[in-house]
């Protein structure tokens, strides 16, 4: 599908390089309008449909946008642009392998893709002691929950003899939950797939993470992979362990509200802006999740999730991004007190960073606003009363540190040591125009939503 | 009211755009602050003019929703961009722009010294959500337009505002956020109980079309989710404890449409969608609310005695004024009800008026406290006489706007029966009026009167452009309390028409 990979790991001219991804990218994107082929290929091994096409929009969008972004950081750290590119490639063609998958073994492979690029990003500012122990934490982690999801899948596999999801989805509706093996396996693979979306208690990899990985490789890590990891939870939970649903509904419940809970309340106390935003992304994985625990609730169930996570996908890239601005040393990320009177120094990115901050936190006219609304309905139609209110005070407590950061950046005035803004236009222009998106889309959804219901109709449980 | 056909198609539209429209000279001028000032005035001048517009082709007598704009929205939630006015909001409308028009105007004069241009953008965005909420028939759009007051208003008391502003602006938002979200969560529980998928609605009309469809136990928690948002805006005692910290942190503009819009947002939300769509709701509820109403009235009155700052003294004031309006509403008759949305409208006249005067006497004198102050009255007869009409009206003189609301209210409340007759708390409110007189005249005395300051003489009476501020507030409050009779009659029908839906959804529910 993307076949200038090979090509950018050479090329010497830099500031050419975003431009041939973008270019690629959108080839990518225009090439199924031009070849429109749809069903299964390779022996069934992939479906082409509605669900995959989703997620190609998503993973271009979100790649396209972080080569928009990476410029100026990778040039002032002179971290490896070639590199760079290419690996946000690799993970972008993993995670759409992920979407495609209709078998264990794609989609194995697909996340494997997807997640060993992430190590090399989390790591690529090599001189940087924190990007080198991101990367190590990252990988190590990476690594184990790569092979307690194996795990399950064998499992999976010697319940049902198939690897295809549908064979399973039949083995395991035959043996119920009463069969032990059955218990195991889900246990293994919810676990597995927690640790790769960042659930709690399988987080504790993420804030090391992304605080520790270069600022664009955090973008496009806190939204790439995470989407991916709940392409796969959708197309295993849904498609494979569909029959258990009533099982595990239950416990995916819990995890959410634990997961945003968690992620909210250490938030709260973080004073370096990187690191909450590391947090916030862990509380975002939780209100995600609440829309896979109410997958009884049919389609709209999984167009919430769809919907949230391509929101939360342009928002969160672009608060990350915004941190791009602030010159500091190493991988650090602004404080709080270090974005004091952004406003002032730098009006455009003070701008954008605020819109994207009100979208995470969920207030009107934003595209985040309008993925909490859609989330609420399926949560509140399959039962969980107490979930949706859990979400409610979950995004009130979430206000506080978001709106902090406004605080900061248009109540307080800089200081002699406030660091160098970065001024670049490129830069500028991307966010501003990911921030227009964010309001754009808040108010006409209807686009991205009506593809999302189309989407997560092939995912509903039967 | 004056033109028989519609002078100007799609005048709510208007209302909502006219602030945007004004925000896109206003950005690009963003560093030239007379250039930013004049557009901000031009623009609430255009909008107040529109919304008179919009009372003048506003048909008496009629109780439904005029100027009706219906589209969908959001085709595939079934969501609708619906705007239209009754007799209940159309004041409300102009109260709004009035108020942001004086509070521009006030503001332009010097008081806002530092970023003019980001202020003026700020209270063009807070006025379309403040007009925005009074025209939204679609639970969705009301939802979006009541939250996008929260941001602006946010930004004007922690950048613009006092010391402690910080501290205000966010306790603030937090209290607003936390209610807000969960009615988020009753309009979405609303919403699915509306109907099979795909015919879902969140247009008030169509809920109430019909009669409820929704349980009594339904009915319990969403009217309490909702409630529970409103009350914390309006707000209404427990949950009244970020309003003194806003208004005293807040810039006097702020503190002008805080009070005379921002709180109205919260009684309109009861009266509009709260009451009729949840009626069982309401009643199961109904003595806590009538209790925290006294409580508020009793309570807000109290506190003020004894404030020693001038500006959290109109705070505390409004806390009981507001206490007026929630029992006015849940006492569920027409004379309450047209007091309490009478209440609304002169609340926002008087206490507005009551802000910017305290605003104007501490741009001159720099203290609030009002043992720092004494002897003005001398100084600035102007100032005085504007003062002490505003605190007459806002102590419930005859004669004047505030008396009226306060009057049918109270009659209202002796006609309530229950497990405790109404005539109690009718007579605990009408303790609530005297302390009213007690503590704003003890406060005019001891600000007005007595020996005053060296510090003060040399300080000039009202400015022109305060007197201009200050001038339609003023003929408003006396010829509301001479002639109320074509206001209510505005108000009535609307009014009694939201009870008998009420009314009727609490038969349907019981059959």
């Amino acid at each position: 599908m993307i076949g200038l990979d090979a090509a950018l790991g050479e090329e010497r001219a830099e500031p050419w390089l975003p431009w041939i991804v973008i270019a690629g990218l959108a080839a990518a994107l225009y090439a199924p309008v031009l070849y429109p082929a749809s069903g299964l290929f390779f022996g069934g091994f992939v479906s082409v449909d509605a669900f995959a096409g989703f997620f190609r929009l998503v993973f271009i969008v979100l790649a396209a946008l972080t080569a928009l972004i990476a410029p100026p950081y990778l040039g002032r750290k002179r971290v490896p642009a070639g590199e760079f590119y290419g690996v946000v490639l690799f993970s972008t063609v993993g995670a759409m392998t992920i979407a495609l998958a209709t078998d264990l073994i794609t989609l194995f492979v697909g996340l494997e893709l997807v997640s060993i690029p992430t190590y090399v990003l989390a790591g690529l500012q090599r001189r940087d002691r924190w990007s080198n122990e991101a990367a190590l934490k990252y990988f190590l982690l990476g690594a184990f929950s790569s092979a307690l999801l194996l795990y399950g899948f064998a499992w999976l596999l010697g319940i049902s003899g198939s690897t295809e999801l549908s064979a399973i989805a039949a083995a395991v509706g035959r043996a119920g939950i009463a069969d032990p093996a059955v218990v195991v396996a889900l246990a293994l693979v919810t676990a597995g797939l927690g640790f790769k979306a960042a659930v709690v208690p399988f987080h504790q990899w993420t804030p090391d993470a992304y605080d520790g990985a270069p600022t664009p490789s955090t973008a496009f890590m806190s939204v790439a992979p995470k989407a991916a990891a709940f392409a796969a939870i959708l197309r295993v939970m849904a498609s494979a362990l569909g029959p258990l649903q009533l099982d595990w509904s239950l416990v995916f419940a819990l995890l959410a509200l634990v997961t945003m809970t968690g992620g909210n309340v250490v938030a709260l106390v973080q004073t370096n802006v990187k690191r909450m935003l590391a947090y916030s992304s862990i509380a975002h994985t939780g209100y995600i999740l609440s829309g896979v625990a109410a997958m009884a609730a049919g389609a709209s169930a999984g167009a919430a999730v769809l919907f949230y996570v391509f929101a939360y996908g342009i928002m969160n890239l672009g608060a990350f991004a915004s941190l791009i601005y602030v010159d500091l040393e190493g991988t650090r990320g602004a404080t709080l007190d270090e974005l004091n009177g952004l406003w002032t120094r730098h009006a455009a990115g003070a701008l954008s960073f605020t819109i994207f901050l009100i979208s995470l936190t969920g207030i009107p006219v934003t595209i985040g606003f309008l993925a909490k609304f859609l989330l609420i309905q399926p949560v509140l139609d399959a039962g969980y009363v107490w979930l949706a209110v859990a979400i409610a005070l979950n995004a009130a407590l979430a206000a506080f540190y978001y709106l902090r950061v406004v605080v900061h950046m248009f109540m307080y005035d800089p200081d002699e040591k406030a660091p160098r803004i970065e001024r670049a236009r490129v830069l500028s222009l991307s966010l501003g125009g990911i921030a227009i998106l964010t309001i754009l889309l808040g108010i006409l959804p209807d686009p991205i939503y009506s593809f999302a219901l189309d989407a997560a109709a092939l995912v509903v449980i039967r | 009211m004056i033109f028989e056909r519609p002078l100007l198609e799609n005048v709510l539209t208007l209302l909502v755009i006219v602030p945007l429209v004004g925000l896109i000279p206003l950005l690009a001028f963003i560093r030239d602050e007379r250039a930013a000032k004049q557009v901000a005035l031009v623009t609430t001048f255009v909008e107040l003019v529109v919304s008179l517009v919009m009372l003048a082709q506003f048909r008496v007598g009629e109780a439904g929703f005029q100027m009706v704009e219906s589209v969908l929205w959001l085709p595939s939630l079934g969501i609708r961009y619906e705007l239209g006015v009754d007799g209940i909001s159309v004041f409300l409308v102009v109260l709004t722009t009035l108020l942001t028009f004086v509070s521009v105007l006030y503001s332009s004069a010097g008081v806002i010294k530092h970023r003019v241009g980001e202020f003026m953008a700020v209270f063009l965005l807070l006025e379309v959500g403040m007009v925005g909420v009074f025209l939204a028939l679609d639970l969705f759009l009301f939802y979006v337009f009541f939250e996008l007051m929260l941001v602006p208003m946010y930004l004007i008391i922690g950048i613009w505002g006092g010391t402690r502003r910080i501290y205000a602006t966010l306790k603030f938002v937090l209290f607003t956020l936390a209610g807000s979200l969960l009615m988020l969560v009753a309009i979405v529980a609303v919403y699915l109980a509306s109907g099979e998928p795909g015919a879902r609605t969140l247009s008030f009309q169509e809920l109430v079309s019909g009669g409820t469809r929704f349980s009594p136990t339904f009915q319990f928690w969403a009217f309490f989710a909702f409630a529970l948002a409103f009350a914390i805006k309006l707000p209404m005692v427990p949950f009244h404890t970020w309003l003194p910290d806003a208004h005293v942190e807040a810039p006097t503009a702020g503190s002008i449409v805080l009070a005379g819009v921002l709180l109205k947002a919260g009684g309109y939300g009861l009266l509009r969608f709260a009451l009729p769509l949840f009626p069982l709701g309401a009643q199961a509820w109904l003595p806590i609310i009538i209790l925290l109403s006294v409580v508020a009235i009793l309570y807000g009155a109290a506190v003020s005695t004894v404030q020693k700052d001038l500006k959290k003294l109109v705070a505390y004031s409004s806390v009981a004024h507001m206490g007026f309006v929630t029992l006015g509403l849940f006492v569920l008759n027409s004379q309450g009800g047209v007091g309490a949305v009478l209440q609304m409208i002169n609340h926002g006249l008087v206490t507005g008026a009551l802000f910017l005067f305290v605003g104007i006497q501490y741009e001159r004198t720099h203290r609030r406290l009002i043992a720092d102050l004494g002897g003005l009255a001398n100084q600035w007869p102007l100032y005085t006489t504007f003062f002490g009409i505003f605190l007459l009206a806002s102590l419930g003189l005859p004669g004047l706007n505030g008396f009226v609301g306060e009057f049918l209210v109270l009659v209202g409340a002796f006609r309530l029966e229950g497990a405790v007759s109404g005539a109690v708390w009718g007579a605990a409110a009408a303790i609530g009026v005297i302390l009213a007189a007690v503590y704003l005249l003890w406060m005019f005395q001891r600000v007005m009167y007595g020996p005053v300051r060296e510090a003060y003489k040399a300080l000039p009476d009202l400015s022109p452009v305060e007197v201009a501020c200050a001038a339609p507030l003023l003929a408003l409050t006396v010829l509301l309390g001479v002639f109320p009779q074509p206001v209510i009659r505005v108000i009535e029908p609307s009014l009694d028409r939201m009870l008998e839906i009420a009314a009727a959804a609490s038969a349907v529910a019981a059959r």
